[in-house]
């Protein structure tokens, strides 16, 4: 099929590989300043495993072009623009409305908010077969492909049997391990969405305040979090405690959630969730603060993982930047070391001599009076401790995520700071 | 001689038995063009003078008042750090801290201009500090509450301009609450202390000398709460917890405040003059850096107008010598200050000190006494409220009082027409009451008939100060203008605006009663003070059983 992608970042680029790769003749098309940008200077795709090889793959394959041309004869549009892009959808579908007259399929995938698949459609001919259909964004960075090709869930947001046939046709290759197909309105689909963004925010923000109970009064949390999981009308899915979340997808959709529920004068839970997972974020930092009694002056520490999540190179709103402004702040020596964020981190801040960035994890703890765990990287689950232990003027090790062993490192001579044990 | 056997003086009260009785409403009957002859602009304010009890006359020989008393010569000494502060010895150059960087201003050896600037800087280095969350209290926690303890110049202009500037806080700082702790007797920071966090507040100390008891007591009671909640020492929580602000470092130090914590300012810094110091901090940080600045140059603004512009046509002379025309020749001794704008809530008790502490004297700047009446008695409240209370003595009462009526001209503008039509209606309600103190009933067309209970006798003269609009530049120029008008009158009146030794005694009395509540023998005092001291511990034992 002939299939046009709309969309500049990673979610146009993971549709557009993965509907070329399953065979359709694919276009994409972004902003016209971004059409010619070189790929590998589009930092969304370079942070994604395997998909600029993917994407050059497809390429040279010739299923997959990048043009600002209009084709008369692609009667399927895929949609995954920015959220502050509506407009641009209007206009878009408003120049498809007259140029396909009949038969044309729209996929929006963007994060308009609840109500903005109807109001696109209302720019179509629904008797002459014009229909956009929602399909709910549930892109995982650091997983993007995967979730795309084999999808356990999908929901289609429509009720024009005609739309939702065709759209059974082109997401056809990609229902190999599906579990669930559920179908509901555009409008409810798009509400679900929300939803299950903001109740997986709402489980990390009471697990995260639990956890800081739990400091406070003595009990250990990974104990309290297992027997909270093992109850079935619970589980252990986004329980974890830690310092905060965050990503650019997951962080912008609660926020627009949560602003939703206030414009129609609701006080929102997700709301409190927001910002104390923002004071979350420092939660290491406050930790290191009063173990040194309100001084680090002099000191040195070592921060490992800045991504706001393993297997990306992604720092969006990551707890790493809010903690390295506040040691900033301190005049604190910052030894960083990240896998694959170290580029980004760079840019963030380009000249700032009190930051180094450590291609080594080990050479980032050398005479460091703390050692942040932030992200929780597979390389750092066991890591070489006596080598640790000697490179360090103090063995303080503040664990972010909880994945180090308490009893294990205190045995080896650390101090351990972990949150909620 | 006093200046009331001078020759203009004399002259002044022979022109007011001649003018003094004639009635506003026959004053306006008789020109059409009071507002064209008795209006004056600058700065952001315009001064309608239209509805004193005044003619060109007055003016010119107000004027001639003010020249025999050299008032331009004493407006350039001010300005250039001469010692205007006779009993103290020394300058007053609150103007110095509005200066541009660029202009010097030497003081002796040093230039001042280089020290005032690198003081402000500091204190906007800590501002920023705190607006970005960095400074950080005993967990951790970034600041978000930020108590200013301070009274009288440490407290009123500050809390003044706070809630006047509140408009202009930008969303990016509004997570920073500024609260205004005075009263001695706690009051204010107990209802406070229970209701916000101990490790995210701060708490700015300001006072000139560092020994105000009012404020060392709600300080020390401040760092009482915060050793409590952390269960860390005392010097750690003044480090973390404490700004200081003052003229005196020693004592600020000795009270437990790093010096890295100290803003400092000078003794020629009056403190009902100290607003535009680092004392101004709390404004800086409830309305940003960049507003304070403003303040400043507006503040600058009505500087550079007293200093340059000719007495006929000079804002602040016109009005301290209108004020002294009221005062010893038409015999009036109370002025109420009406603003019509909410915003400007505490403008009353601010120049309630900056009049009655600057001009309260009854001794001259050569230590001797007079007779003539200086600095009348102000109060005030936001006009459409005082409308409710104590207007009826100014239209009905036995009291002539002399009245400023100030508003914005624009408000609202980015608002709805609701707001803005409220505006319009406030604005009405203040033209007419200027309109009908001054006229009377003759504004209506068969008042005579009416029974006296009803009657309106007008003739209170009124001041209207219209801002453009309510800006941090307005609002700086507003009270620059106040304070120069205090000078002028202070000028005329030949008594020194800059020292207060009247509220000296006080203190040291009550340090001498301490002892009385306890101490069984303490010396004797007067039968009064003893009656109810012995009324309080009865009280006490009453309790106590």
């Amino acid at each position: 099929m002939k299939i046009k992608v709309y969309g500049a970042d990673l979610t146009a680029w993971v549709a557009a590989a993965s509907l070329a790769r399953a065979g359709n003749d694919v276009r994409i098309e972004g902003p016209e300043a971004q059409q010619s940008k070189p790929l590998h200077d589009i930092s969304a795709l370079r942070d994604e495993p395997g998909l600029l090889d993917q994407i050059e793959l497809q390429m040279v394959q010739g299923r997959l072009q990048r043009t600002h041309t209009v084709d008369s004869e692609t009667a399927i549009h895929w949609f995954a623009l920015e959220h502050n892009q509506f407009e641009t959808a209007e206009q878009i579908i408003q120049s498809l409305a007259t140029s396909v007259p009949k038969n044309l399929l729209i996929i929006n995938q963007c994060n308009f908010g609840v109500g903005a698949t109807d109001q696109l459609q209302a720019y179509l001919n629904k008797n002459h077969n014009q229909a956009v259909v929602y399909i709910p964004n549930s892109l995982q960075e650091g997983k993007a492909l995967q979730g795309f090709s084999h999808p356990k869930r999908i929901t289609i947001g429509s009720d024009n049997d005609w739309a939702i046939t065709m759209t059974r046709s082109v997401i056809r290759p990609f229902l190999q391990h599906i579990e669930n197909l559920l179908l509901m309105s555009s409008r409810e689909a798009e509400f679900t969405k929300l939803a299950i963004t903001g109740m997986l925010a709402i489980r990390i923000g009471y697990i995260n305040e639990l956890a800081n109970l739990a400091d406070q009064m003595g009990v250990d949390i990974d104990i309290i979090r297992e027997g909270m999981g093992t109850d079935p009308r619970v589980g252990s899915h986004y329980l974890s405690p830690g310092c905060g979340f965050g990503g650019e997808n997951f962080n912008q959709n609660i926020a627009r959630f949560s602003d939703i529920f206030e414009k129609r004068g609701q006080n929102s839970l997700l709301k409190t969730v927001i910002s104390e997972n923002e004071i979350q974020k420092e939660l290491l930092f406050k930790k290191l603060w009063q173990h040194y009694h309100c001084d680090l002056t002099g000191k040195t520490v070592a921060i490992w993982g800045a991504s706001f999540k393993p297997g990306t190179a992604n720092i969006e709103n990551a707890s790493s930047l809010k903690t390295i402004d506040a040691l900033l702040a301190q005049g604190v020596q910052i030894n960083v070391h990240d896998p694959e964020a170290l580029g980004n981190l760079q840019k963030h801040y380009p000249s700032e001599p009190l930051i180094r960035l450590c291609h080594d994890a080990y050479e980032a703890v050398v005479d460091a009076d703390a050692l942040l765990l932030i992200t929780e990287w597979p390389e750092y689950w066991s890591p070489d401790y006596h080598k640790i232990l000697e490179s360090m003027r103090n063995p303080l090790i503040i664990d972010g995520r909880n994945i180090f062993d308490k009893p294990a490192l205190e045995m080896y001579g650390f101090t351990y700071i972990g949150v909620g044990r | 001689m006093t200046v009331d056997q001078s020759p203009a003086w004399t002259a002044l009260n022979k022109h007011a038995e001649e003018l003094g009785n004639k009635h506003l409403k026959d004053l306006f009957a008789e020109d059409d063009q009071r507002f064209d002859r008795f209006s004056f602009s600058a700065a952001h304010c315009l001064a309608d003078f239209s509805k004193q009890r005044i003619s060109s006359n007055t003016l010119e020989k107000l004027i001639q008042l003010a020249e025999q008393q050299r008032l331009p010569e004493k407006i350039e000494a001010l300005f250039t750090g001469e010692h205007v502060n006779t009993s103290e010895d020394r300058p007053a150059l609150h103007t110095a801290l509005r200066q541009p960087k660029e202009i010097p201003l030497r003081l002796g050896e040093a230039d001042i201009s280089q020290e005032i600037h690198s003081s402000l800087e500091r204190m906007e280095t800590l501002v920023e500090q705190i607006h970005n969350g960095q400074w950080r209290g005993y967990d951790g926690s970034p600041i978000t509450n930020v108590i200013n303890i301070g009274v009288g110049g440490s407290d009123l202009g500050p809390l003044m301009a706070c809630r006047a500037l509140n408009m202009f806080t930008s969303a990016e700082i509004r997570h920073i609450e500024v609260h205004f702790v005075s009263s001695m007797d706690g009051s204010q920071l107990a209802r406070l202390l229970n209701k916000i966090d101990p490790a995210s507040t701060l708490f700015i100390v300001s006072s000139k000398s560092f020994s105000t008891i009012d404020t060392l007591a709600n300080s020390n009671t401040a760092r009482e709460w915060l050793v409590n909640a952390s269960g860390l020492s005392s010097e750690l929580i003044s480090q973390h917890h404490f700004i200081g602000i003052t003229a005196s470092p020693t004592k600020a130090s000795e009270w437990g405040i790093p010096e890295k914590n100290q803003l400092h300012f000078w003794d020629w810094t009056g403190g009902r003059y100290s607003m535009w110091s680092a004392i101004g901090m709390a404004i800086a940080l409830h309305t940003g850096n960049d507003n304070f600045r403003k303040m400043l140059a507006g503040a600058h603004e009505m500087d550079s107008h007293f200093r340059h512009t000719p007495l006929t046509e000079n804002l602040p002379a016109l009005l301290g010598m209108i004020g002294i025309w009221n005062i010893n020749f038409l015999d009036i001794h109370a002025h109420a200050i009406l603003p019509y704008d909410g915003r400007l809530q505490h403008l009353p008790a601010y120049l309630e000190q900056l009049e009655m502490e600057s001009n309260g004297k009854s001794v001259t700047l050569n230590g001797d006494k007079f007779d003539y009446s200086t600095c009348p008695i102000l109060w005030g409240e936001v006009g459409p409220n005082a409308q409710h209370a104590f207007y009826q003595l100014l239209h009905q009462g036995t009291e002539s009082v002399m009245c400023d009526f100030i508003a914005p001209a624009l408000r609202y503008q980015e608002y709805g027409e609701e707001l803005q039509a409220q505006h319009q209606l406030t604005l009405a309600n203040c033209l007419a009451q200027s309109r009908l103190l001054a006229l009377g009933d003759s504004v209506l067309d068969n008042a005579d008939n009416a029974p006296l209970h009803k009657r309106y006798r007008g003739n209170q003269p009124s001041t209207t100060i219209i801002l453009d609009e309510l800006t941090p530049e307005s609002f700086g120029a507003l009270i620059a203008m106040y304070e120069h008008k205090v000078y002028v009158q202070s000028v005329i009146w030949e008594i020194n605006p800059f020292d207060q030794w009247g509220v000296e005694l006080g203190k040291q009395v009550a340090t001498s009663l301490l002892d009385q509540f306890t101490d069984p023998v303490a010396a004797k005092t007067d039968s009064s003070t003893e009656g109810l001291i012995r009324f309080v511990q009865q009280q006490r034992r009453e309790v106590k059983s």
